[in-house]
């Protein structure tokens, strides 16, 4: 799944480890899931949208919908 | 913080271990001697012989406890997906060789080998699950 999690964290100036740290995750989690090779649960993707202010589909998209 | 994620998890896992290992040990011994010196039959020969496998089958409820207490999503996920792997290659292994054993006359594979072979598999499966998400 594409995400925007590089631009939104860029624009914040925050590190992975920053981001994970917020998320309370592994930095590893961050970085897997920013190169889109894994695909965080709803939970976590709520919890992202909540820490950037902005909507799930604001961060990810499903590629399968054109 | 990274490390701290999972490592109450861990911590306790290693605590249990500590724990099972000794019993493991200590039950052994126990057992070992009795059956020397008594040469139990029947029934409580049986209960007896048994009595070792206990702490074995909890080493592996407690790499369960371990899996469902982790924090960190993706790394429960490479555990999970690792035990799957490990699980599918156990039981290839074992029933290829039970085969063998069958018609080609093997030599014969003890269950008790069955645990090690498993937990061989699971260190190289974690080590390639481990990878995808690098």
């Amino acid at each position: 799944m594409k995400n925007r999690l590089r631009v939104l964290r860029a624009e914040r100036e925050w590190s992975q480890a920053d981001l994970a740290e917020r998320l309370e995750v592994s930095r590893q989690s961050v970085n897997a899931i920013e190169t889109g090779k894994f695909d965080p649960s709803l939970p976590l993707a709520f919890k992202l949208a909540r820490l950037f202010e902005t909507t799930i589909e604001g961060i990810f998209t499903d590629e399968s919908q054109g | 913080m990274e490390r701290e994620i999972n490592d109450s998890a861990l911590s306790r896992y290693k605590k249990r271990m500590f724990v099972l290992v000794v019993v493991l040990a200590l039950v052994s011994q126990l057992d070992f001697w009795e059956f020397i010196r008594h040469h139990p039959t029947g029934a409580l020969a049986y209960l007896l012989a048994a009595l070792p496998a206990l702490p074995f089958i909890g080493i592996m409820a407690t790499y369960g406890l371990y899996v469902a207490e982790l924090r960190d999503e993706l790394v429960r996920t490479v555990a999970k997906t690792s035990l799957l792997w490990s699980i599918v290659a156990t039981l290839s292994v074992t029933t290829l060789w039970g085969f063998l054993e069958m018609l080609a006359n093997a030599p014969h594979l003890q269950p008790l080998l069955v645990l090690p072979i498993f937990g061989i598999f699971l260190g190289i499966a974690t080590a390639l699950v481990n990878r995808r998400y690098e």
